[in-house]
């Protein structure tokens, strides 16, 4: 395998893994968030915006977490005959196959870009009495799914490579 | 070419990518995101994302990643080890009596937790090793820890029943209630069987030696004050709850803290078992909500072909079924289904075209949440596809092995399965307190 092939697998994985390790904390973000509203509901008056912030954070958690799960091998997969395959058939068959969860991905950011480009431009905002920007939002998850496409490539190059007879990992 | 057809085919080429073992939600966003942009071209392509939009605005999924976080927790802040050796001296002399021991762990942790793997994670670790060291049969405890943790999604706090509530449009207060009766009464079905069976055959689960729980009766009740953090626990999270304080994603952010001060308690609480479940909720929260991502977006290509129309015409009209038959009839299909394709995928797919078809045959839609959410507990066990048997697989001692798995759960998806219809029979079981918290509140 090349050596350019070899540094985007190595810089990908990397970074997702860095992404992955840092987003994984925004669990304490969210739980904070709620604490707080709870206890502001409870003593004061609730505040207008922290449901809506959860949603937010919830939503960027798993979609910036996405690359790092799937490098960990979180996304099960259905293994009633993938468990009784040779490493060699998994790698072939998963070579097609991932290039068709890259054209789910590609569709997804393709509906991501449009509509983030539709709140860019009308300075959509959300229905609610805190009314936030929807465009902010909107960005962060088309980066989350920009991610993880540059991760489904990293794993159809470790694929290929591993055909090849030179795995990479 | 007919709706009918479209649909039909969307679903046998769903089944055909999930088998080539690519990751479910790849297989199951891709099948959607063809089937959209062949229907209705370039409008199609903006399904996948406004699912994206649809699932940050069914805000109570926001209890998912807390609900898992706080399982995790629960299994490693050492109150499952106290609450199992309380239930070793108390039940240990009974024939069978540590599997029923379990199956009463696995109500307490259900009561706490809103998922299985809570349940899975302390089984599999506490529970199992014990018991096989007591000479239990392996494919009986195995059995039992799936079945028990598989409770924690009919006991409150459940996330499936969550979710159902999203999509049924039923008050979740009402659901987690509904699921109180049912699931103790399962419960106890687990414990008669293992007791049963074990007093016809003594070698599944021999008794303990008097001389290993004996204790004088004050050591035996100090036992029990294992039982005052899981209560508390309980109290934070589905007590306020209930008593209207918190909202229902606050009480998960609330059971998620206790649990961590629980570990803190126990003095299990440090930076390396922090890490570890911070690491595992994102695997997991990640997995379902890819997961539920792409279901919703196969959901949505089927809400425009209008497959509730048709399911209904096929199911009254052209099979001319009773009201009761097609109930039968959904159930069974949804079995059938959950055996082997995803089971949470299959609850975002399925639940939305029965649900319409239940409703108009005038059916409880509370009611009809709980028999939904038994039939996918049986669902998380049906091999080949089930979470749990996924857990147990990579959770369990090595000397239990793939087949013994799938032998242990045959006698308790039977019970459960009877269990199911005699909620179906009954539906007071479940109804009953609902009804009796919301005349009396």
């Amino acid at each position: 395998m090349s050596s350019p092939i070899r540094i985007y697998v190595q810089g990908i994985d990397t970074m997702n893994r860095f992404i992955g390790r840092i987003v994984m904390y925004g669990i304490f973000v969210l739980m904070g968030v709620l604490l707080y509203s709870s206890f502001m509901k409870t003593f004061f008056i609730s505040p207008n915006w922290s449901l809506e912030m959860a949603q937010f954070i919830m939503v960027a958690y798993y979609l910036m977490g996405g690359p790092y799960s799937m490098q960990e091998g979180a996304h099960v997969r259905m293994d009633l005959l993938y468990d009784g395959w040779s490493d060699r058939t998994r790698a072939m068959v998963d070579v097609v196959t991932v290039l068709m969860l890259g054209f789910y991905l590609i569709i997804l950011l393709y509906g991501g870009l449009s509509s983030t480009g539709y709140a860019l431009k009308y300075g959509e905002e959300s229905y609610s009495s805190w009314a936030p920007q929807m465009a902010p939002i909107k960005i962060v998850m088309c980066i989350g799914i920009f991610l993880m496409i540059l991760q489904a490539l990293s794993s159809l190059l470790k694929n290929i490579a591993k055909l090849q007879g030179e795995p990479l990992t | 070419m007919s709706y009918e057809v479209i649909a039909l085919l969307m679903f046998s080429s769903m089944m055909l990518m999930l088998l080539t073992g690519q990751r479910v939600f790849g297989a199951i966003g891709f099948v959607a995101v063809v089937a959209s942009l062949a229907l209705w071209g370039d409008g199609g392509s903006e399904l996948a994302f406004s699912a994206a939009m649809k699932l940050m605005k069914w805000f109570p999924l926001i209890t998912l990643p807390l609900f898992i976080f706080m399982g995790y927790m629960l299994s490693e802040s050492g109150i499952a080890e106290d609450l199992y050796k309380a239930m070793h001296v108390w039940m240990g002399g009974l024939r069978g009596g540590l599997a029923i021991g379990t199956i009463g762990l696995m109500v307490i942790i259900s009561a706490m937790n809103g998922l299985s793997v809570a349940g899975m994670a302390i089984g599999a670790t506490i529970a199992l090793p014990e018991l096989l060291r007591r000479g239990y049969d392996k494919i009986m405890v195995t059995g039992v820890v799936q079945a028990g943790s598989s409770l924690g999604i009919l006991v409150p706090p459940s996330v499936v029943l969550i979710l159902y509530g999203m999509i049924a449009r039923q008050p979740v207060t009402k659901l987690w209630l509904a699921g109180v009766f049912p699931g103790l009464m399962l419960a106890g079905m687990f414990v008669i069987y293992i007791a049963v069976r074990c007093h016809f055959q003594p070698h599944l689960g021999p008794a303990l030696p008097k001389e290993e729980r004996d204790m004088p009766l004050g050591a035996k009740l100090a036992l029990l004050r294992a039982g005052i953090l899981p209560f508390g626990i309980f109290f934070c999270m589905t007590g306020l709850f209930l008593l209207g304080v918190t909202s229902l994603v606050e009480s998960s952010a609330f059971g998620a803290a206790s649990a961590m001060i629980a570990a803190v308690i126990k003095g299990r609480m440090n930076r390396v078992l922090l890490e570890t479940t911070v690491r595992k909720t994102l695997a997991i929260s990640c997995m379902f909500m890819w997961i539920i991502l792409a279901a919703l977006c196969f959901g949505a290509v089927f809400d425009g072909l209008g497959a509730v129309r048709s399911i209904k015409t096929l199911f009254v009209e052209d099979l001319g079924l009773s009201a009761w038959e097609v109930l039968l009839l959904m159930q069974l299909t949804y079995i059938v289904m959950g055996m082997f394709l995803d089971d949470t995928a299959m609850l975002v797919i399925v639940a939305p075209l029965f649900i319409p078809v239940a409703k108009a045959l005038g059916f409880d839609l509370v009611w009809y949440g709980v028999l939904y959410t038994i039939t996918c507990q049986i669902a998380y066990m049906t091999p080949p596809f089930g979470y749990n048997l996924f857990l147990m697989r990579a959770m369990a001692p090595p000397e239990i092995g793939l087949r013994d798995i799938y032998r242990s759960v045959v006698p308790f998806v039977a019970i459960m399965a009877f269990g199911l219809l005699v909620v179906m029979a009954y539906p007071q079981i479940a109804l009953w307190l609902p009804e009796y918290y919301y005349a009396h509140k």
